[in-house]
């Protein structure tokens, strides 16, 4: 085993044994967070449906004065964006940066784009009074069990845009051309991300 | 057999003592972050263990004494509560985990120590966030914390107590990926799943508990969170909120994370009663697989905290599955039994602090049983008998583990043995000291005392003078603990790579161990609790002669009594 005073980096090539294990931690401990994320996403979901079913009525109104037409193209850059990651994947896999940078490029604009059309979709609802806080919500709660998961979804898209630049960067600098671990990792979690919205939009906007 | 081969005095220790500066120190090294778990556990538990004495204190007397009012009485309780579960048992186990999950596993450090020392650094904060709370009105609400006392009363010290356990949260589910990825991915060859010691089983099946359950307190604090400063209504029915939102989804957590709280300590009672009582384990693949049990049931019972609250059609199910989480916790007191059983027992400190839990933890399961019973549970809900119950099973079982723990790992971390004299005067007042804390709230409780009052029926007054006294006493072993470890330290006999003659593999490197661990990779025995065989004397021969053994010729100051290393197997 490689004296693990070396740095990470470093020691690839070298020492295969090291990288796949270090790979197989990575990826191990991603799941183990995913699932850990898949308890909490399904508290905010739950309280969701559970106000689905006994207020129809109230859902049904809110339905009424929203379009499906925003968060529709929302919803299909998300897709998109996975789309980008996947091939961003398989050309660092095949040792080309620049189509790496391309689509990896093309996974934050479109992150950046979804991000910015839940702003907009957010400002519209407030427009609508369908309000956070309980006290004051015209539609008997409506308001903080959509608010709670949709924004808790796009914290987590924050979080990947962010962490896709820093994908980005690392990968103009070569980190991955011999150990694209980092790449794989990061689009576990950006297809979990993607994953959970497709359950929130049927779920909120659909049924 | 090992392959232990190098000469006599080869493999001198090169390392030295943990000093007190490394605690404070931003390291990756899984030992000292490991000590680092520990020694902020033990402050907490100081902490934790002067709210409790201040708790009998108000108690010695049926009328207000020591505090102004019942509002400063409920922070004292939810404050106690809360810094000795989250900041004391489960610290102080992730703790032992850290140390040891590496160590028996022949691996140099955790899967990932960057995160490993990240983890550990978010508990201080999330110990001063809570203690912080006090300045600006303290959390009052218990450890449960249920709404509305914790939402539309209280002050922004529930707050801070939500946000303290935010992060304690996030520390366990990091700490927790960690353990799991290190337990299954880094076992050295030759060690299969069914070869690794049980304090390992037990952390995987902790860990697992910990990423799928932890999660569900993060949400139900997300929740309460943003009632309590988002202006939301989640556990308003004013405004079309539920109160039970958050009794379902806490003790969805909550029961799954009481198994946190204890199936370390159960795994650290498999190394000791077999190490000091020279035989195998009884059934070790029952005793793996009933933790496996317990964490996979422990997710089906939460509701019998809330029977007085929950719909009555549903109390049967959960009073059934409820009392089956009793059969694989029995399963394990059998297999203990059963090493005991024939085995040489030797009554050294660790070994009696793992009797104590054997004796204590079963009354506080045979009382989890009562409890389980719809019934009974009318009868005495929210009384002292559920104080007594889970002060059993908390105390009476995991930190009777966590003292045996001490007294056997201390050797193998600090190098120095811990002076047996006042090992077992510990163990005595703590024993004693326990038992008539926590035994005589059984009575009050079936009497009618209820819990989390200031101000109760002078008729029970007697029995709590007596609890008190006998907390005083238990409060101050603690104390005799603590001079202990100090005294050892500088004074304690030179320990020795296996004092205890131990077959697992963190004994099978210099003591404390080196920077990586282990000089060269280790061979683990074939079977980890193989005593009493001829190529398990062998091989611990061979570890006395690759590390050598001290000689009993006292240090300066004269040793201390210590436990004799046993002889043969």
């Amino acid at each position: 085993m490689a004296q693990a005073a070396v740095p990470q980096h470093a020691a690839h090539g070298h020492d295969d044994h090291h990288t796949r294990l270090s790979n197989e931690n990575q990826k191990l401990a991603m799941w183990l967070y995913l699932a850990s994320e898949v308890v909490i996403f399904s508290i905010f979901i739950g309280g969701y449906a559970i106000f689905r079913v006994n207020n129809p009525a109230s859902v049904k109104a809110v339905h009424q004065t929203l379009g499906l037409v925003l968060v529709t193209v929302n919803t299909f850059l998300l897709l998109a964006s996975s789309y980008a990651m996947v091939m961003g994947l398989r050309a660092i896999q095949m040792k080309n940066r620049q189509q790496f940078m391309m689509w990896i490029g093309a996974t934050v604009v479109l992150g950046i784009i979804f991000v910015g059309g839940q702003w907009v979709e957010y400002r519209e609802l407030a427009h609508h009074e369908i309000t956070l806080a309980g006290i004051s919500d015209q539609f008997g709660g409506f308001g903080m069990r959509f608010y709670a998961p949709t924004a808790f979804h796009g914290a987590h898209v924050i979080v990947g845009v962010i962490w896709a630049m820093v994908v980005l960067w690392r990968g103009s600098r070569g980190h991955y051309d011999n150990n694209p671990i980092g790449v794989e990792i990061f689009g576990l979690y950006w297809h979990f991300v993607d994953v959970v919205w497709i359950i929130l939009f049927t779920l909120i906007y659909l049924v | 057999m090992a392959t232990i081969s190098v000469p006599i005095g080869q493999r001198q220790p090169k390392t030295r003592m943990p000093a007190l500066a490394d605690m404070l120190r931003w390291t990756v090294d899984h030992k000292i972050i490991g000590m680092q778990y520990m020694v902020a556990a033990f402050v907490f538990f100081l902490i934790g263990g002067t709210l409790a004495l201040m708790i009998r204190w108000e108690l010695m007397t049926p009328t207000l004494d020591v505090m102004q009012d019942g509002t400063a009485y409920n922070s004292l309780f939810s404050i106690h509560g809360t810094v000795m579960l989250f900041l004391w048992i489960v610290p102080m186990f992730a703790g032992f985990g850290n140390y040891l999950v590496p160590l028996q596993l022949g691996a140099k450090d955790m899967a990932f120590p960057w995160l490993n020392a990240f983890a550990f650094w978010l508990i201080p904060p999330a110990g001063i966030f809570m203690l912080m709370g006090y300045f600006m009105g303290q959390a009052e609400a218990g450890w449960t914390s249920y709404p509305p006392l914790s939402t539309l009363f209280g002050n922004d010290g529930q707050t801070m107590w939500a946000m303290s356990l935010h992060l304690l949260g996030i520390s366990s589910i990091l700490g927790a990926i960690n353990f799991i990825v290190t337990i299954l991915n880094m076992r050295p060859e030759g060690m299969t799943l069914w070869k690794m010691p049980l304090f390992c089983w037990a952390t995987l099946a902790t860990s697992i508990i910990v990423v799928m359950a932890t999660p569900f307190l993060a949400g139900a604090l997300t929740l309460l969170l943003l009632d309590r400063v988002g202006g939301t209504s989640f556990f308003n029915p004013a405004n079309g909120g539920d109160v039970l939102l958050w009794q379902n989804i806490f003790w969805f957590y909550s029961h799954p994370a009481v198994y946190i709280m204890v199936l370390p300590g159960m795994g650290m009672l498999s190394e000791v009663l077999s190490i000091h009582s020279r035989k195998p384990i009884f059934g070790y693949r029952m005793i793996a697989l009933s933790s496996m049990a317990i964490a996979l049931i422990g997710f089906t019972v939460w509701a019998h905290h809330m029977f007085t609250s929950l719909q009555p059609e549903l109390r049967i199910p959960f009073m059934i599955s409820t009392m089956i989480i009793a059969v694989p916790t029995g399963i394990k007191m059998f297999g203990w039994l059963g090493t005991l059983w024939g085995g040489k027992i030797r009554f050294t400190s660790a070994m009696l602090f793992s009797l104590g839990f054997l004796s204590m933890f079963v009354i506080g399961g045979i009382t989890g049983v009562m409890l389980a019973n719809v019934p009974f549970d009318y009868q005495v809900h929210d009384t002292y008998f559920v104080v007594s119950h889970f002060h059993f099973v908390m105390f009476g079982g995991s930190v009777f583990a966590i003292y045996s723990g001490i007294y056997h790992w201390f050797p193998k971390m600090t190098g120095r043995m811990l002076d047996e004299r006042m090992g077992k005067l510990h163990f005595a007042l703590t024993y004693f000291g326990f038992f008539f804390t926590f035994f005589p709230m059984h009575m009050v409780g079936m009497l009618g005392m209820p819990r989390r009052v200031a101000v109760y029926d002078p008729q029970f007054q007697s029995w709590n003078v007596l609890i008190s006294l006998a907390a005083f006493v238990l409060g101050f072993s603690t104390l005799i603990l603590v001079y202990n470890i100090m005294v050892s330290l500088s004074r304690g006999r030179v320990a020795g790579a296996n004092p205890w003659r131990a077959l697992t593999l963190e004994w099978a490197t210099s003591s404390p161990p080196p920077a990586w661990n282990f000089d060269e990779d280790p061979v683990p025995f074939e079977d980890p609790y193989g005593y009493g065989t001829q190529a398990a004397t062998d091989y611990l021969n061979a570890i006395d002669r690759t590390f050598g053994v001290p000689d009993e010729t006292p240090e300066r100051g004269g040793a201390l009594r210590v436990a004799s290393a046993p002889s043969g197997d």
